[in-house]
């Protein structure tokens, strides 16, 4: 008997819930319908999904202040169309879950595009739901084979894919004349995909793979097991927390050979959990960082006066997202999914720091333009742009 | 070969040092305190505000410095520990057990981000750093620094061990793990003991926190997360209660890492050690040294 009001109190929450979702949702429907009939009102909404909390958090900041900078520019020149951009952050803790949830609440929330998405294997599972809700991606850093392998119209990689890394990887060790190559990877989508085309790239080169579990602090199991097979090239492709460690728990076991990074840990922190003595030397693939850009003095500047804080990885790339954005919804004359897609399929030349941008049918970057950095003093800094 | 061993053994004694504390509570009020493996990073997070606070210290002065930080960080965390229990726990004393457990997964996640609203997402990096000059023994690489480290884990579960078999206080929280109310009759004061438990497992949770921080250098707030399942899954091979069972238990988990990741290669590893967990929850339930029953603290 005292089941009975409960139950009916829980149906009648939950019929509430509905039709507020369902309410919400329909308003959201018909005021995009609006703007691209009738003259848009209201600001245009940029999501940008990017780890807040987890392990990568430190990476959030560089790009949604670096995308927030973009648009406060925007925004001074009159915005996009005579509507004024706005950015929505939402955290998906570099995890499937929390993305799916985050991108649900900015399709909701009735973001018009999106910029966001560090994590590969957070930002693989947003793609359908920003698909169905017909809202274009523009990616800045998540770049693993498998978003584009999908083949979905409204996706755009503005970051060099795993298999671009993979061959300027591959063009290095070749120039160093490495013999045997270990790859460790720490089974996440993005970082496995970069272990796994090295590995073919390489061949026989490649004497193991070996994956170990993230956000520990001890890898002298996965090292003994990599310096058995006496490598004079080890290629971590994961983050940089566990990056640091690695790299230095492979001089603690008394490895000699070059060690090299992928571009999840090129991180000033990584020099200083590996300390100065191990990460001095490291090498890394890497796209454009703002230390590596060329006549990026203002920008860096800027940023600097605006944040108090340097600009670190994926800076760059976020803050081009949402000026590519600006100019596809400026080409497309609104917001219309796939007007928009039309007009970023349409770009060429558009100015951007990886060079001008065209994409091609997979869209991605025709040149994924990695180059190599190595850690001098404590920094990256160039070593050889791989042209 | 001896490579392995050592490698299991040096993060074997991590986990024990963090698993004692784990057992010692669910020995005592039969709580598994996920919130354990949080105090380990608490402790981390201790050790290094002291270090920060005490200025640059010279490399020479590195080892006896870190011991007096050790010490320090012990008692912090020790009443970290009892502050846990007095707030979130004790409260909850009559209650159900899986409210208790899902008190003890609320408060991990309290500490873990409360600690990130304090100190930030980013990793931080230990002003002191254990470098280490290489031995060979055996065949295998070690440093001095592990040696070190392995002795304080040693001697402190050695002392922890004395103090529950040979003093009137471990009497007691042996009294409480076999009946409370019957030791209360018996004139124990129950909620003081359960304290004092409290503060010894954490303050062993803490000091493992400072080793880890000094010797692999980067601390960041989710780091007690999966050495607090870790250190779960080694109490329960163990015989969880058992404070012997416990330190062995710890270190098995350790060797089994190490030998599943040269066996079977890092992507297996886990699979490995979780397996022999499940095979043993079958096998043997109560654990290697676990009695069914048996004086539990």
């Amino acid at each position: 008997m005292r089941a009975t009001p409960l139950k009916s109190l829980a149906s009648l929450t939950l019929a509430v819930l509905v039709l507020a979702g369902c309410s919400q949702g329909l308003l959201g429907d018909g005021g995009t319908g609006d703007q691209s009939s009738a003259p848009a009102q209201g600001p245009i909404v940029l999501g940008m999904l990017i780890p807040q909390s987890g392990s990568e958090a430190a990476i959030g900041p560089y790009m949604s202040n670096a995308a927030q900078l973009a648009i406060d520019e925007i925004n001074a020149k009159g915005g996009v169309l005579g509507r004024k951009l706005e950015l929505k952050t939402a955290d998906d803790a570099c995890d499937p879950q929390s993305a799916s949830a985050a991108a649900n609440k900015l399709v909701t929330e009735g973001v018009h595009i999106s910029v966001g998405g560090y994590c590969s294997g957070a930002t693989l599972p947003t793609l359908p739901i920003f698909g169905r809700a017909n809202i274009p991606m523009i990616i800045p850093a998540a770049n693993s084979q498998e978003l584009v392998d999908q083949k979905l119209k409204h996706v755009f990689l503005i970051n060099g894919t795993g298999s671009q890394q993979a061959a300027a990887a591959q063009k290095w060790v070749d120039k160093q004349g490495a013999k045997s190559v270990a790859l460790m990877h720490d089974n996440t989508s993005y970082s496995k995909d970069i272990a796994v085309r090295s590995q073919d790239l390489l061949g026989d080169k490649a004497v193991i793979v070996e994956a170990v579990t993230p956000k520990e602090s001890d890898y002298s199991a996965n090292i003994t097991n990599v310096l058995a097979k006496k490598p004079d090239f080890v290629y971590w492709t994961g983050y940089f927390q566990e990056g640091g460690l690695i790299a230095r728990q492979l001089r603690q076991a008394g490895y000699k050979g070059s060690i090299m990074v992928a571009d999840g840990a090129v991180s000033p922190k990584l020099a200083e959990i590996a300390g100065d003595e191990a990460a001095e030397g490291v090498y890394a693939t890497m796209t454009q960082t703002p230390e590596t850009l060329q006549g990026a003095e203002n920008w860096i500047a800027a940023y600097k006066q605006k944040y108090n804080a340097d600009p670190g990885p994926y800076s760059n790339q976020s803050y081009d997202a949402v000026r590519l954005a600006a100019e596809a919804i400026t080409k497309a004359g609104g917001t219309d999914g796939a007007k928009v897609i039309a007009a970023l399929e349409a770009v060429d030349g558009f100015p951007m720091f990886s060079g001008p941008l065209k994409f091609t049918p997979e869209h991605t970057l025709a040149n994924g333009g990695f180059q190599i950095l190595v850690v001098k003093d404590g920094a990256f800094t160039l070593q050889d742009p791989l042209a | 070969m001896t490579q392995l061993v050592w490698n299991g053994l040096f993060v074997g004694s991590f986990y024990a040092l963090v698993a004692l504390g784990y057992s010692m509570v669910y020995g005592i009020i039969k709580l598994l305190n996920f919130a354990h493996g949080d105090l380990y990073m608490l402790g981390a997070f201790t050790g290094f505000a002291i270090l920060g606070a005490a200025g640059g210290v010279s490399s020479s002065a590195a080892l006896p410095v870190l011991l007096a930080v050790l010490l320090a960080t012990m008692v912090i965390t020790g009443l970290a520990g009892v502050v846990l229990e007095r707030v979130a726990y004790r409260p909850l004393r009559g209650a159900p057990r899986l409210s208790l457990l899902i008190t003890a997964v609320g408060a991990s996640f309290a500490l873990e981000y409360g600690m990130r609203v304090v100190a930030g997402a980013d990793p931080r990096v230990y002003p002191v750093r254990l470098g280490g000059t290489t031995l060979e023994v055996f065949g295998a690489r070690l440093t001095v620094q592990q040696l070190t480290l392995v002795a304080v884990a040693v001697v402190l579960m050695a002392g922890l061990n004395l103090l529950v078999t040979r003093t009137r206080e471990g009497r007691a929280m042996r009294a409480i793990a076999l009946d409370p109310r019957t030791s209360a009759l018996m004139g124990i004061d129950v909620n003081a003991v359960i304290s004092r438990t409290f503060f010894l497992g954490s303050a062993l949770a803490g000091a493992a926190g400072v080793m880890a921080g000094a010797y692999y250098g980067k601390i960041d707030f989710l780091m007690g997360f999966l050495i607090g399942l870790k250190a779960f899954t080694a109490a329960v091979i163990g015989g969880i209660g058992n404070i012997p069972g416990t330190m062995l238990g710890g270190l098995l988990l350790g060797l089994l890492e190490s030998f599943g990741t040269f066996w079977l290669g890092g992507e297996w590893r886990d699979v490995f050690a979780f397996g022999v967990l499940i095979l043993f929850l079958t096998v043997r339930p109560t654990g290697l040294l676990g009695e069914r029953v048996t004086e539990r603290v």
